[in-house]
């Protein structure tokens, strides 16, 4: 991850799983299979160049695997 | 070609952290985001189909004719 969440991540929700992500085939073939999820939430992030930011992040999330590839959708 | 305007295509190099969203050596259509590239991002179409702000050090930009990047584009 090239960006840091700062402090807690809110207005969380799941809007896609399973099938439903349409690259669930990479998902499962590089970090395992599991229920995956893709979610996201409104957080601080700090980039690389030490800025901090308010962003809408993704990522997807499975138990017992855990989250995976914040993403930024977009600063805020 | 006013539906290609905007879409830039370049080259992924590094994928370190995304190897589910990003695929090294493949080619990616980035979309016009000025905000972000003045952080030095690029908003990049990846392989969940959607856009998202990536580092532009994991990219190389690429310059293809214009009919090849008419049909990369298109396809």
């Amino acid at each position: 991850m090239l960006f840091e969440v700062v402090g807690e991540i809110t207005a969380v929700e799941t809007f896609a799983s399973g099938s439903g992500i349409r690259e669930i085939a990479r998902l499962r073939r590089i970090y395992g299979r599991g229920r995956w999820r893709k979610r996201k939430g409104i957080a601080e992030v700090r980039l690389s160049n030490g800025s901090t930011h308010l962003a809408e992040i993704h990522w997807y999330e499975a138990a017992g695997i855990g989250r995976k590839e914040f993403k930024i959708k977009s600063l805020l | 070609m006013t539906k290609s305007r905007g879409k830039q295509l370049v080259i992924c190099v590094d994928n370190e952290g995304y190897a589910a969203s990003l695929e090294k050596r493949k080619i990616y259509v980035t979309l016009r985001d000025p905000a972000a590239e003045k952080l030095d991002m690029l908003r990049i179409v990846d392989e969940s189909g959607e856009d998202y702000l990536y580092p532009k050090s994991f990219f190389r930009e690429i310059a293809l004719p214009l009919a090849v990047k008419r049909a990369v584009l298109a396809a």
